[in-house]
């Protein structure tokens, strides 16, 4: 599956009058592509800020004290506010747990529903001019290259510009057709809802002015594929007549224009699809009209047409240029892994000096930069983080160098006024913090795992270069290029905004969006704002929701809509989703992977019929019998005490001071992360085979006893 | 742990409570035609979706807002009372009035003076209404206390937790420090805290510590009954549950009622005796909990029952949530619905036709 976003050893600390806190401390976790992964714990157990990290808006105490998160081939961490601009909303998006304070409160919802879409649209044209061009002349570039004779070059030139010119067309067609055909749908839509209404005589109090979008929508779907110029007449006069109808309240009348609507509508709807690629080239180059011919002997002759005079010889001839472009890498990557092997006696010697350092690091950079092709279309993430993440841990090493001394000397100081007044046998009234020295060593083992994994990257690379589907790889980069030229096309102009800004709100289950579309945050009730919240992130179409406990605030029919909408958007757009919540329902509701978070670490991972059925950490069962089901009746077993404080984290398990089931070695050492399955992680001493063997709580066993019997039960009933 | 304490005498009775808040022309019907009874030491739950109407009836109850219309007694006495619905018959006696007097033949006289008489016995009864209304006696009041739903909000982030838990009581007349400490730290210690924390500041604790603030300045007046708005919504799972384990030590300590307000239905389930659903500022179905669970009966109760998540990932995958559309659902065209008792102790929001439907169903059932 592919990974969309990966997050390595992660920690962050926030400074404070009190000292240090440490709210992250190392964690680990993947999120493929169309996954949801439920963040799990209490409030302060580092949920929150996880989610932060990813998007880039830590508070200014915050320190990202290592750590990587790799999305899209770039570390999240070590990009500029700039390249932030980019994803954040963009390809990343949050909903936030309070849906008040994220609105701005004077401004209505419509304008901030279209705010980001207007400017994102415009960013979003701009990008996509660019990388279209971009990818174009490399491509032309080699196909010229990976040419035997001039001729070739010389083509490659005539065909790109070609493809440039026409591809345009094909997109201003089909932006045109798909609008009319989406007018009509939406039109037809609505028909539907206002007839049911006006048969129950109920109409609603917006009414006029969805009738008066009926007749917009209507107007807009004429188009030669979709309602034929031929039945404007008849659309205008029916559309006309309704609009008097509904005026003096003749339903009777109206709904009998409203169904005859419909049914031109409809029909428009259903005809065949025209390929309007095929035929953008063929209006741009052959200088003849189009043939009068049905709509599948049209497309089968367009796409004849096509091949023959120019598709075939183009494909060949990108094809061509992949191999070409992958075999440069190939030579890149190798030259680079020999510059890395050398390197690695650089930075294994005993102490480091930094000017080699640095000059090892820019040659470094400068091959591993030459390895990526441009003709990939998915980015090398290792191969692009490299020489930031090495930059960023010499960094380290060399502050570490000048400043552990005098760290050292402050905590010796420090200790010794605390074994002071231990000696006069009085209770200090403050606790004394370990020294926060950096370790050289461990640096140095990163620096050397960074290059040594990179390595066994490239080799696999390498490796896997024989088995490479050039055919479909070509056609993948084409499918690229006609997105980018539809996004070029694409323009969100104020109307467009709001007639999405307008469906966003339908989609999101917001009634009579039109009135809505106009009001403040105030006006709203909790439910209805944090779906104008879901509304806004999903505005920008991004590719990974973050929600921050979205449903924490909201009664249960709303969480379970609000549930069900993010899993259907989900499905729909292939989002990936990070979850955020203490609520366990909502978890076993949404989640395909479970995290449990305790005090800034990750103490349980699984799939989440591993953390419902068979839950291995003291903490995920304290969590699980704490909340009721509708079969609880014996007391709620709640968790005695409170997190620990972060300034002092403790040595050993952080949630043994309130586990029952502690044991000495709790109290002294870190537990590791145990295995139990290929997909299930505990972190407990519990689960070392020398521990004692230890029974979930009886609260738990009851309710999982309870629910495979009610699922037999409904096994026979179905039977 | 539940009903064991509840018996047939009610201590809150609530008769036809409307309130309604203008905006400019436009009339906001936040709770409409309600009438239930609380019955002493019992815990009745009153759930819906947000914007029902659940918090202003209870905050109704407090005597928060003036009610627009209805009645409310609390041990017998009438401590809350609107008008509306006085002033509505009055007006509609006048319209009746009118289009009979327009009748030939009318005998003018005569209706003139039955329409008098409806007009004194209805200005009578808003006196009445606005006497009892606004000279309560503030003492049985103050045994109705309150707690609010977001412990941070609902503290004053400037008071000690001492000026915050003992305001009621110098309110109340209490003037004598020594006795104000003592029982400061008498419900400290309730409510699971230490003496030392009453010269703190609400921000020097957790959320559930902060609840605990908050039921004990609820319990410091020595209470009969309490409104829970929604008191644990706001907080940790981990937390939630200390919190209900300690509001239901305290009920079977002092032979507590409450109002439970909430929207989470597990734990209205695990917690309340009885339980009112509301819709639209309507009551629709009121009846024991495990009745109402077992047997719903109105479409609503329906559909919010089918969307409770349970920690359970295979059943959860499969739940099938029930949609409640009103307009799909009843027919109310001609015949208005009513509040009914379809079984004892049973009541469901339904017109004539609908009822006998349900009374075939359990029929059926039976």
């Amino acid at each position: 599956m592919e990974k969309k976003l990966q997050v390595r050893n992660l920690r962050i600390s926030f400074h404070t009058t009190n000292g240090k806190v440490q709210a992250v401390r190392g964690i680990d976790f993947d999120l493929a592509k169309g996954e949801t992964l439920a963040i799990v714990g209490e409030s302060g157990s580092g949920k929150s800020v996880t989610s932060k990290a990813i998007l880039g808006i830590l508070a200014g105490n915050s320190i990202v004290e290592s750590g990587e998160i790799i999305y899209d081939g770039k570390d999240l961490l070590k990009i500029s506010e700039e390249d932030f601009h980019k994803i954040r909303g963009d390809k990343i998006a949050m909903i936030f747990q309070d849906p008040m304070s994220s609105l701005n409160p004077i401004v209505r919802i419509g304008r901030q529903l279209t705010e980001a879409m207007l400017l994102k649209g415009k960013a979003r044209q701009r990008e996509s001019r660019s990388n279209f061009n971009s990818y174009l002349k490399a491509l032309n570039e080699a196909m010229a290259k990976s040419g035997k004779d001039p001729s070739d070059g010389e083509r490659a030139n005539v065909n790109c510009k070609k493809f440039d010119k026409f591809e345009f067309k094909h997109i201003e067609l089909e932006s045109a057709y798909n609008t009319a055909h989406e007018a009509a749908e939406e039109a037809s839509d609505d028909i539907s809802k206002i007839a049911f209404e006006m048969e129950k005589n109920a109409v609603g109090k917006d009414a006029a002015d969805r009738i008066n979008d009926i007749v917009r929508q209507s107007n807009a779907s004429i188009h030669p594929y979709v309602v034929p110029e031929s039945r404007k007449a008849e659309v205008k006069t029916l559309t006309g007549s309704l609009k008097r109808q509904f005026k003096k309240k003749d339903y009777g009348s109206a709904l009998d224009s409203l169904r005859r609507i419909r049914e031109i509508l409809d029909e428009g709807r259903e005809k065949p699809v025209p390929n309007f690629f095929r035929m953008g080239y063929y209006l741009c180059f052959s200088g003849q009209p189009l043939p009068d011919l049905p709509m599948e002997k049209l497309n089968d002759y367009l796409k004849e047409y096509l091949d023959k005079d120019f598709m075939l010889a183009f494909l060949e001839d990108a094809e061509r240029a992949m191999r070409y472009s992958a075999g440069v890498r190939v030579e890149n990557i190798r030259a680079a892994m020999e510059e890395l092997t050398k390197s690695l006696e650089v930075y294994g010697r005993e102490t480091l000096d930094r000017k080699e350092c640095m000059d090892t690091l820019k040659q470094l950079g400068a091959a591993v930069g030459k390895t990526n092709d441009p003709l990939a279309l998915v980015k090398d993430s290792l191969s692009n983080t490299f020489s930031s993440s090495l930059k960023g841990e010499l960094d380290t090493y060399f502050h570490a160098i000048k400043n552990n001394g005098k760290i050292l000397k402050k905590y010796e100081k420090e200790k010794r006024k605390y074994d002071a007044i231990l000696a006069k046998g009085k209770k200090p009234g403050w606790e004394l913090a370990d020294a926060a020295v950096t370790d050289l060593e461990m640096i140095k083992g990163n620096i050397e795992h960074l290059i040594r994994r990179l390595l066994e990257h490239f080799q696999e690379i390498l490796d896997a270069e024989k088995d490479r589907d050039y055919g479909s790889e070509t056609v993948a980069a084409i499918d690229y290029l006609k997105e980018n030229a539809s996004g070029v096309v694409a323009k969100v102009t104020g109307e467009i905004a709001k007639h999405r800004a307008i469906k966003l709100m339908e989609e999101v289950g917001i009634a009579e969006p039109h009135k809505r579309y106009r009001q403040y945050p105030f006006e709203f009730s909790g439910g209805m704002r944090q779906r104008i919240v879901i509304a806004i992130a999903l505005a920008a179409d991004p590719d990974i929701l973050i929600c921050d406990e979205p449903t924490t605030a909201l009664d249960v029919t709303i969480q379970s809509q609000i549930l069900e909408l993010i899993n259907r958007l989900k499905e729909e757009r292939k989002l990936s989703v990070i979850f955020i919540t203490h609520d366990l329902g909502v978890v076993a509701n949404m989640a395909d992977r479970v995290a449990v978070m305790y005090a800034g670490k990750i103490v349980e991972y699984g799939t989440s019929e591993d953390i419902f059925y068979d839950s291995r950490h003291p903490y995920t069962w304290a969590l699980l019998s704490s909340m009721p089901d509708l079969d609880t009746n014996e007391k709620l077993t709640a968790i005695p005490g409170t997190p620990p404080n972060m300034i002092y984290p403790p040595k050993g398990d952080a949630f043994a001071p309130r586990n029952r089931y502690a044991m000495q070695i709790d109290f002294e050492r870190q537990p590791p992360m145990f295995r139990v399955s290929d997909t299930h992680y505990a972190a407990t001493w519990l689960l070392h085979p020398d521990a004692p063997k230890v029974d979930p709580p009886k609260a738990i066993t009851d309710r999982i006893a309870r629910m495979n019997r009610r699922r037999q039960q409904a096994q026979e009933e179905t039977c | 742990m539940r009903g064991k304490m509840s018996n047939q005498e009610p201590l809150l009775r609530v008769e036809h409570l409307c309130q309604y808040f203008k905006a400019g022309n436009f009339v906001t019907k936040a709770v409409d035609d309600v009438s239930f009874d609380i019955r002493k030491g019992e815990v009745f739950g009153l759930v819906g979706e947000s914007g029902c109407g659940k918090t202003t009836t209870g905050r109704s109850i407090i005597k928060l807002y003036n009610i627009t219309s209805g009645n409310i007694y609390f041990k017998g006495v009438r401590i809350a009372a609107g008008t509306q619905s006085y002033k509505d018959a009055i007006a509609a006696a006048k319209a009746e009035y009118a289009e009979k007097a327009k009748q030939p033949g009318a005998d003018k006289a005569k209706l003139k003076s039955e329409l008098n008489a409806v007009i004194r016995e209805q200005n009578e009864l808003i006196r009445s209404a606005k006497r009892d209304h606004k000279n309560c006696d503030r003492k049985l009041v103050t045994q109705i206390q309150m707690i609010f739903q977001d412990p941070i909000a609902s503290l004053d982030p400037r008071m000690t937790v001492r000026e915050i838990i003992s305001e009621g009581l110098i309110i109340q007349g209490e003037r004598d420090k020594k006795v104000i400490d003592e029982k400061v730290y008498e419900m400290l210690e309730l409510v699971g805290l230490v003496r030392e924390h009453a010269s703190r500041y609400p921000h020097e604790f957790s959320g559930g510590q902060r609840q605990r603030i908050g039921v004990a300045r609820s319990i410091i007046m020595n209470p009969d009954m309490i409104i829970a708005d929604e008191p644990v919504s706001a907080l940790d799972v981990s937390v939630q549950a200390q919190v209900i384990n300690l509001l239901n030590d305290l009920r079977e300590k002092f032979g507590l009622t409450i109002l439970f307000i909430a929207h989470d239905l597990s734990v209205v389930k695990y917690f309340s005796d009885r339980i009112g659903v509301m819709y639209y500022g309507k009551m629709v179905e009121l009846a024991d909990s495990d009745e109402l669970f077992a047997h719903p009966l109105h479409p609503y109760t329906r559909s919010l029952l089918s969307a409770i998540p349970l920690p359970d990932p295979i059943y959860e995958k499969s739940r099938k949530r029930i949609i409640y559309n009103p307009l799909a659902e009843h027919d109310y065209t001609t015949d208005k619905p009513v509040f009914r008792e379809v079984r004892p102790g049973h009541f469901v929001q339904c017109n004539e036709a609908e009822y006998r439907k349900i009374q075939a169903e359990l029929a059926k059932d039976a």
